[in-house]
C-alpha cells in the first residue's frame, strides 16, 4: 500500500494558513477590546458590587440608635417529623409475663401507715422568759450603741446599716441592700441604656467571640456615673474598651429613685460579646 | 456646728467622759462592722449586663377613673394619649387593651398587681389614676406601677393641676409619657412634648406650620404668601430659620428668614444677592450655615444667627448644600455638593477644612442629609439606580448602612427626634406628599399630615 505524503510546501497552503492565522487572532483580539470598551462606560449600573447588589443591612438593630437592640433568637431545632427514606421497623410485642408468674394481690383494706410523731425535745423551752423581755415581732429597732461613722451630731442616734433601709438594722444577701428588688425597672433602665451604647462595630474585626467583660462603676444620686473600672479583662483590649466607653457614654443616667436613700448605687455591668 | 467656748472644768471633764464613751462605742461598732462584712459595703449595688440583646418592658395602660361625669372625656383622652406617647416610644410594648381586667384601679390601694401581672394581660408596668374636674379646672393623679413588684414605691407618681381643656390635658398626658419613656430608657427623655414644624400648602401657598410630634395641634406659623422652604429650629427652639421668598420689587429671590417663636413675628435678616437657602443651626445656637449664591456659585456661607460675621466656607465648581452640623461635637458637618459630577453626600470641618466625600458602593442622588444627635449616624435620602429615593442611616465611625424604607414612593428629608430613636419625613406614598414619622430602625412608620402638600419636616429639639 503506497501512503501519499502531501507536505505543506508542496501544496503551497503555507501563505493562507499564516493569513488565517493572523485575521483570526485579530478578530478575537478585536472582539475582547470591543467587550472591554462597551462595559467600560456602563458604570451606571454595573457597581463594583455587581448588578447593583451591595451588602445593606435591613431591619436589625442600628448600633447608635438608642434603641432596646431586638432580642436575638436562636432557632431550636425542631426534631424531623416527615418520613424519611427508610421504613421505621415494625415495633417489637411486648412480651406477655409467664403464665406461672402470679400476681401480688390487693390489700382488702388500704391503711395508712401511722406516723408517730414526737415533739422535738430541743425546742421544748420551759424556762420563763425574763421580766423585761419584749414579745416577740413588738419590738422596734435594736439600740445599738451609736456608730461615730453615721450622723454624729444626734448621740441617740440609732443605729443604721446600709444606707437603703429606713432604719433598724438591713441585713441582706449578696446583691448588696434591695435596690435590684425593689427598683428592678432601674436597673433593666441601666442595662437597656448601656446596651444601646454599646458598639460593637468598634471592637476588633478578628474578634469573633470573646469571655465576659465586666466593668464596675457607681451610679450618683443625680444618675452620673463615676468609678468606672474594668473588673474583669476580657482579655481583649478593644472589647474591654468599648464595654467601658458604653459605660461613659449612658452618662448621665435616670436620677436614683426618690424613695432610695442612699447616696449611690455601684453596679457590676457583664458584656458577652459574640459575633 | 461650732461647740460653744465655756472654760468651765467640769464641762471639760464631762466632755472627755462622754468621748471616752465614744470611742468605746466606735471601737464595738468597728469589731461589729468587720464581723458582717456583706451587709456594710455601706451602699447598695446590682449586677446586671448585655450579650444578646434586651427585650422590651411590656406595660398596660388602664382606663383611668373620673371621679365626677364632666371629666369623662378628659380621662378617655388622658388615657388615649398616655397609651400612644408610650406606644410609640420604643422603648416599651403596650399589651393589648382586649385582655385588661374588668377592675380598674384609681387610686394604687385599689391596685390588683396580680390581675395584671399575670396572664393574659403578663404586664410588667401599670398606668393608671384619676381625673377630677371642678370648674374650669381638672386634678389629674396619675401612676405607674411595677406590678410585678407589687411591693415597691411607684416608678412615677404625679399630680397634674391644670385648665380643664382638652389642650392641657394633652400636655399633661404627654409629660406624664416623657417622665415614663425617661425612667424605662435610663435617662434619655421622652418626646412627647416635642413639636415639628414643616412647609404646607394647605392655606394656598407654600407657609411654615408646626405641630405636636404625634400630628395633633397643627397649626400655621407664618403667612408671607410666596413660598417658605426648609425650617430649621434653632437649639433652644426659640426660632425657626427658613427659606422665604420676599416679594421686594418683581425679583424673587431666595433669602433666609428668622421666624421667633416667642412673638410670632419674623425678625430681620440681612438680603444677600442671588439665592440663599437651606439654613442650618450649630448646636450651640451661636452659627447658622446657609447655602447662598452671592458671589455666583453656590456655596456654603456660615454666620451669626442674626446675619453679622459672614464668611464663606467651600470653595469648588459644584454647588454645595445642604448642610448640617454633627449635633454631638459642632465640630463637622456634613453636606451634598455636585462637584463630582452628581450630587453626593460630604464631610468637613464647621470651619471649611478638610473636605472629604462619603463613599457609598452604589451610585446615584444623594440629598438631604441629618446628623443623629449622638453624633453617630447620618441619615439622608439617596435614590440608587434601580430606584426611588429611599431613606438610609449610615453608621459614621463604619460606614455600615441600613435601608430604613423601600418599595414605598419617595421617601426624603429625614429628620432626627431629639431622643434619637425617630425619625421624620416626607413621603408620597399615599398618592401626594405628607409628612411621616417612624422609629430610627425604620419600624412603626405613622402618617402625621394628610389635608394638602406637607413637606420638610423637622423636629425641634426639646
Amino acid at each position: 500500500m503506497s501512503t501519499a505524503r502531501v507536505h505543506i510546501d508542496e501544496v503551497g497552503l503555507r501563505a493562507p494558513l499564516a493569513w488565517s492565522l493572523v485575521l483570526h487572532s485579530v478578530v478575537l483580539v478585536s472582539l475582547a477590546v470591543s467587550t472591554f470598551i462597551s462595559h467600560q462606560g456602563d458604570n451606571w449600573s454595573g457597581s463594583p458590587g455587581g448588578g447593583g447588589s451591595m451588602s445593606v443591612k435591613l431591619v436589625g438593630g442600628v448600633p447608635g440608635i438608642p434603641l432596646p437592640r431586638p432580642e436575638e433568637v436562636t432557632n431550636s431545632r425542631v426534631v424531623d417529623t416527615t418520613k424519611g427514606l427508610f421504613k421505621s421497623e415494625p415495633q417489637p410485642k411486648p412480651k406477655a409475663p409467664p403464665p406461672d408468674v402470679k400476681r401480688i394481690p390487693e390489700f382488702t383494706k388500704q391503711k395508712q401507715p401511722k406516723y408517730i410523731s414526737r415533739p422535738s425535745r430541743l425546742l421544748e423551752d420551759n424556762t420563763p422568759p425574763p421580766e423585761n423581755a419584749v414579745p416577740y415581732g413588738q419590738g422596734g429597732s435594736p439600740a445599738v450603741p451609736y456608730s461615730q461613722a453615721q450622723a454624729p451630731a444626734q448621740p441617740q442616734n440609732q443605729f443604721t446599716l446600709s444606707g437603703a433601709t429606713a432604719g433598724g438594722f438591713g441585713f441582706s444577701g449578696p446583691g448588696g441592700g434591695d435596690f435590684g428588688g425593689r427598683f428592678s425597672w432601674y436597673v433593666d433602665a441601666v442595662r437597656n441604656r448601656v446596651s444601646s451604647n454599646w458598639l460593637q462595630s468598634t471592637i476588633d474585626p478578628s474578634v469573633r467571640f470573646a469571655p465576659r467583660a465586666v466593668v464596675a462603676f457607681d451610679i450618683l444620686r443625680d444618675g452620673s456615673i463615676a468609678n468606672v473600672q474594668v473588673e474583669h479583662s476580657s482579655g481583649n483590649a478593644s472589647v474591654d474598651n468599648s464595654a467601658v466607653r458604653a459605660i461613659l457614654s449612658s452618662t448621665p443616667l435616670q436620677r436614683l429613685p426618690n424613695e432610695y436613700s442612699g447616696a449611690k448605687v455601684s453596679v457590676e455591668f457583664w458584656f458577652d460579646f459574640k459575633r | 456646728m461650732k461647740p460653744e467656748a465655756s472654760s468651765s472644768s467640769a464641762n471639760n471633764v464631762l466632755r472627755r467622759a462622754s468621748r471616752r464613751v465614744f470611742t468605746a462605742a466606735a471601737g464595738f461598732a468597728l469589731t461589729f462592722l468587720l464581723a458582717v462584712p456583706g451587709s456594710l459595703a455601706a451602699q447598695d449595688w446590682f449586677r446586671t449586663g448585655t450579650g444578646l440583646g434586651v427585650s422590651k418592658p411590656r406595660a398596660a395602660v388602664a382606663d383611668f377613673a373620673s371621679r365626677n361625669p364632666s371629666s369623662q372625656s378628659f380621662a378617655t383622652l388622658f388615657g388615649d394619649v398616655v397609651r400612644n406617647d408610650l406606644d410609640y416610644s420604643g422603648v416599651v410594648d403596650i399589651a393589648s387593651r382586649s385582655f385588661y381586667p374588668t377592675q380598674v384601679p384609681s387610686v394604687p390601694s385599689e391596685l390588683n398587681a396580680m390581675a395584671w401581672s399575670s396572664a393574659p394581660v403578663s404586664a410588667q408596668f401599670l398606668a393608671f389614676g384619676n381625673l377630677t374636674a371642678t370648674g374650669d379646672m381638672v386634678e389629674i393623679q396619675a401612676w405607674f406601677n411595677d406590678v410585678q413588684n407589687p411591693s415597691a414605691p411607684p416608678v412615677v407618681g404625679k399630680v397634674y393641676h391644670g385648665a380643664a381643656q382638652d389642650e392641657a390635658v394633652r400636655q399633661f398626658a404627654h409629660q406624664f409619657a416623657d417622665e415614663i419613656i425617661a425612667k424605662l430608657s435610663g435617662g434619655v427623655p421622652g418626646i412627647a412634648s416635642t413639636q415639628i414644624t414643616y412647609v404646607s400648602t394647605r392655606s394656598g401657598n407654600k407657609e411654615i406650620w408646626a405641630m405636636d410630634y404625634d400630628g395633633a395641634n397643627q397649626h400655621q406659623l407664618t403667612s408671607l404668601k410666596s413660598i417658605s422652604l426648609t425650617p430649621r429650629w434653632s437649639p433652644d427652639a426659640s426660632r425657626i430659620a427658613f427659606t422665604c421668598y420676599p416679594t421686594a420689587g418683581a425679583i424673587l429671590s431666595a433669602q433666609i428668614c428668622m421666624y421667633s417663636m416667642v412673638t410670632g413675628r419674623l425678625l430681620t435678616w440681612p438680603h444677600h444677592p442671588g439665592t440663599n437657602s437651606s439654613p442650618a443651626w450649630s448646636p450651640d445656637g451661636a452659627k447658622l450655615m446657609f447655602m447662598s449664591s452671592m458671589y455666583g456659585n453656590p456655596e456654603l456661607f456660615v454666620s451669626d444667627p442674626d446675619g453679622g460675621h459672614l464668611q464663606r466656607l467651600t470653595h469648588s465648581v459644584g454647588a454645595s448644600t445642604s448642610a448640617t452640623f454633627n449635633p454631638k461635637t459642632g465640630q463637622q458637618v456634613a453636606f451634598v455638593s455636585d462637584r463630582g459630577g452628581v450630587p453626593q453626600l460630604y464631610t468637613m470641618d464647621a470651619s471649611g477644612g478638610d473636605v472629604q466625600k462619603v463613599d457609598l458602593p452604589d451610585m446615584g442622588y444623594v440629598i438631604d442629609p441629618a446628623w443623629s444627635p449622638n453624633g453617630q449616624l447620618l441619615a439622608f435620602s439617596w435614590r440608587r439606580p434601580n430606584g426611588n429615593y429611599d431613606l438610609y442611616v449610615m453608621d459614621v465611625a463604619s460606614h455600615a448602612l441600613v435601608e430604613l424604607t423601600r418599595d414605598a414612593a419617595r421617601n426624603e428629608r429625614p429628620s432626627w427626634a431629639p431622643d434619637g430613636r425617630h425619625l421624620v419625613f416626607e413621603s408620597t406614598r399615599t398618592g401626594s406628599r405628607q409628612i411621616w414619622s417612624m422609629l430610627a430602625d425604620g419600624t412603626q412608620a405613622r402618617q402625621l399630615t394628610t389635608q394638602g402638600q406637607s413637606e420638610s419636616p423637622n423636629w425641634s429639639p426639646k
